[in-house]
């Protein structure tokens, strides 16, 4: 057993140095790569594939230095002790193997990945390292000679079975985390080639699973003893079976190295196979279906309930299996239909353009020019030629969004929907101009719920997410809304000569307004190119004038607020917290400050920014 | 040997190996990164220094020989940002007024620094 032993540690190391080889050539783009020093030295030192190699090599080098060692294992003290360095430094050599992976890009949460994935990793050795000479072991003690094996092998298998149990548990706990860290939605695991080698991965392990049990339950309690159907025979036999185990377990660890070699579901676009999805968007306002859900979520429960009773009351295990089987039948039956929501395959398709004030200016006149003339020039649906369509075009500002991911959008407008009379705009737009498009819509329909929004914050409101945008000031470089995150901004659109009282005022109070953590950037409406000269010398106003990119902020914030003055307050996270609307007279600066404490008043809270795409 | 004193010996020459390679490496390189930056440090103070930067001019005081200047980033002294600077010459101040986008030169030994020369652009 140790010689074998020996030989797998040397062909592990054998391996690894193949392993670097392959690496070096892919890092350095040619094969002759693979043989040379210099290259190989780069990658070892540069990359941190290469420094987990280093590590993993040499704790296996020092595993292998160990095991050739001929050391007396009389005693119990050193039985132990080697055993337990063997472990020890198997899983130093294993466990590194996570920091080389996919678990190293998690981004936020790396070191909760890369523990997750080491586990799960060592997990896995425990189960699968221990198959093989479980099998041999077995076959041994089953032949004619192998008499003196038999108590032993009867007793490795009971503490393999326990071993295994436990380590199996532990690869479920931990797989199902990492699936969630890597996949993170049922649209990535059924969508995506990662979701879809993930899932072959899982009916693999089930088949395998199914084995063990089988061998736990029933080969495992006829080991001991003699006779026709207990003992040798079925030693012979469970060590077939282990055998198809570790075969098993060899194709599972084939498609993890397939999976480390793709990119996680979560950085893919997700193509939906199926025509509908379930949401609970589908029951808003829907009372009859609600009910009708409601009450088959209650009878899958029920079934759940007997299923369990079932599977721990063996006297009535078929009656009770078979009632729990048709209530889940009947729950889902009753629960399900009314939460479909159509799908197409780009449903859940992410915008390949950020929600940025440039986009948004760009899908407004996209609007205006392909759309305005079914759905309307302010989107209510009332365009002049919609009123011939066989079905009245969608008034785009309803709040049914939610209903509508921003890929069925996508898919809309890419294929059109013929039995409405919708055209497609595939063959007219690019793929950006279409996403430009949606982000505008998602202003548009944010807007419109919007306009209820005052000149006071609202205690945890954070809906209104302000589209990022890109601004400077003169010949300074250009700036982001995004590079203010953690500060509060006052974004004030303004026009001359109506709003120079404000302006005035503001100017004045902007040493209270930057202790108070405000900082003000003031867009002209008009757009001017010298607004700082035309605000003037008097009074100083020493804020941010945006003269180059205040075209797009003023086209994508009029669609929140339509003033000839208009103040927006956004928070530390980058929503919108509060609109002042006026005609640029000077006011009473305290309903602005006490806007500004309230927000400062707020728990700061996780740091969670909006997110930049339309969901 | 005996199996434990082997065992022993293996695990105590990786802690001494891991903490050798931290104390000849890891030591080393900190020692490095402070050396360079008190070098970048010292480079940066003491020494006058001369910058190009592109602004624009948002108020004059004429009175204090001030200029308030919104500025890209002056590298090594301060990010980009709005704030005053002294001007070496009254001709500074009188060239330019508010609203004018400007290429200013900057000389001094920080933080002692004033303008010195200011052209218009555009």
């Amino acid at each position: 057993m140790l010689t074998g032993t020996r030989g797998l540690a040397l062909a592990a190391l054998a391996s690894g140095l193949v392993v670097l080889g392959v690496q070096t050539a892919l890092f350095e783009g040619r094969p002759a790569a693979a043989f040379e020093a210099g290259a190989i030295a780069r990658v070892l030192v540069e990359t941190q594939a290469g420094r987990v190699w280093l590590v993993r090599f040499g704790f296996l080098a020092v595993l292998a230095a160990f095991l050739l060692l001929r050391l007396s294992v009389e005693r119990r003290a050193d039985w132990r002790a080697a055993r337990g360095e063997a472990v020890l430094l198997g899983v130093a050599a294993l466990a590194p193997l996570a920091a080389a992976g996919h678990a190293a890009a998690v981004e936020p949460g790396t070191a909760r990945a890369i523990a997750l994935d080491g586990l799960h990793v060592v997990g896995a050795g425990v189960w699968v390292g221990g198959l093989l000479p479980l099998a041999l072991l077995l076959r041994a003690a089953a032949t004619e000679e192998g008499a003196d094996a038999r108590p032993y092998a009867v007793l490795a298998a009971r503490r393999f079975s326990r071993t295994a149990l436990g380590a199996i548990l532990l690869l479920a706990v931990t797989g199902v985390l990492l699936a969630i860290t890597h996949v993170g939605s049922v649209a990535g695991f059924v969508g995506t080639s990662y979701g879809r080698l993930l899932s072959t991965k899982l009916g693999l392990l089930v088949l395998a699973l199914a084995l063990a049990a089988l061998n736990r339950s029933v080969l495992l309690a006829r080991l001991s003893g003699d006779g026709p159907t207990v003992g040798r025979p079925a030693m012979r036999r469970l060590s077939g079976f282990v055998l198809v185990e570790g075969a098993l377990a060899l194709a599972i660890l084939a498609i993890v190295a397939a999976l480390s070699v793709t990119p996680p579901a979560r950085h893919e676009a997700a193509a939906w196979p199926f025509g509908v999805r379930l949401s609970f968007a589908a029951l808003d306002g829907a009372t009859a279906e609600a009910t009708r859900a409601f009450i088959g979520s209650q009878v899958g429960v029920i079934g759940l309930v007997a299923l369990i009773a079932g599977v721990v009351l063996r006297a009535w295990r078929l009656p009770l299996v078979a009632a729990a089987l048709a209530a889940l039948g009947a729950g889902a039956g009753l629960a399900l239909p009314p939460l479909a929501i159509d799908a197409y395959p780009t449903t859940y398709l992410r915008p390949s353009v950020p929600y940025h004030a440039t986009g948004i200016a760009a899908g407004a006149s996209l609007y205006q020019e392909g759309c305005a003339r079914c759905h309307g020039a302010r989107g209510a649906g009332d365009g002049p030629d919609g009123r011939a369509l066989p079905r009245p075009p969608a008034d785009l500002r309803a709040p049914h969004t939610a209903q509508h991911t921003a890929g069925d959008l996508f898919w809309w407008l890419t294929n059109g929907i013929p039995a409405a009379g919708m055209p497609e705009f595939g063959s007219r737009l690019t793929e950006d101009q279409r996403w430009e498009l949606i982000n505008f819509l998602r202003a548009l329909s944010a807007g419109y719920a919007a306009r209820g929004m005052g000149p006071e914050v609202e205690p945890d409101r954070r809906r209104l997410v302000a589209p990022d945008f890109a601004f400077a000031v003169g010949p300074t470089p250009p700036r982001a809304l995004k590079d203010y995150r953690g500060r509060i901004v006052l974004l004030v659109l303004y026009g001359l000569p109506g709003s120079r009282a404000r302006m005035s005022q503001l100017a004045q109070r902007e040493g209270t307004l930057a202790t108070l953590g405000v900082e003000v950037i003031a867009v002209p409406i008009d757009a001017d190119p010298d607004a700082i000269r035309h605000l003037g010398a008097d009074p100083r106003v020493l804020f941010p004038i945006v003269t180059e990119g205040a075209e797009a902020i003023v086209a994508a914030y009029r669609l929140f607020a339509v003033a000839p003055h208009v103040e927006l307050l956004v928070d530390r996270r980058g929503y919108i917290r509060s609109i002042g609307r006026s005609a640029g007279e000077a006011a009473d600066l305290d309903a602005l400050l006490a806007a500004v404490q309230q927000l400062n008043d707020e728990k700061a809270g996780p740091e969670a920014a909006p997110e930049e795409h339309v969901h | 040997m005996r199996a434990w004193k082997a065992v022993l010996l293996i695990n105590l020459a990786l802690v001494v190996g891991a903490g050798w390679g931290y104390a000849f490496w890891g030591l080393r390189a900190a020692r490095l990164e402070r050396e360079l930056a008190r070098a970048r440090a010292e480079a940066s103070s003491g020494v006058e220094r001369e910058w190009t930067v592109d602004g624009v001019v948002r108020a004059v005081f004429p009175e204090l020989g001030v200029l308030v200047l919104t500025h890209g980033d002056i590298p090594g002294f301060m990010p980009a940002m709005t704030m005053g600077f002294r001007t070496a010459s009254p001709k500074i101040q009188d060239a330019v007024s508010v609203g004018d986008a400007v290429r200013f030169t900057l000389r001094g030994v920080p933080p002692n620094v004033a303008v010195t020369t200011i052209e218009k652009i555009k």
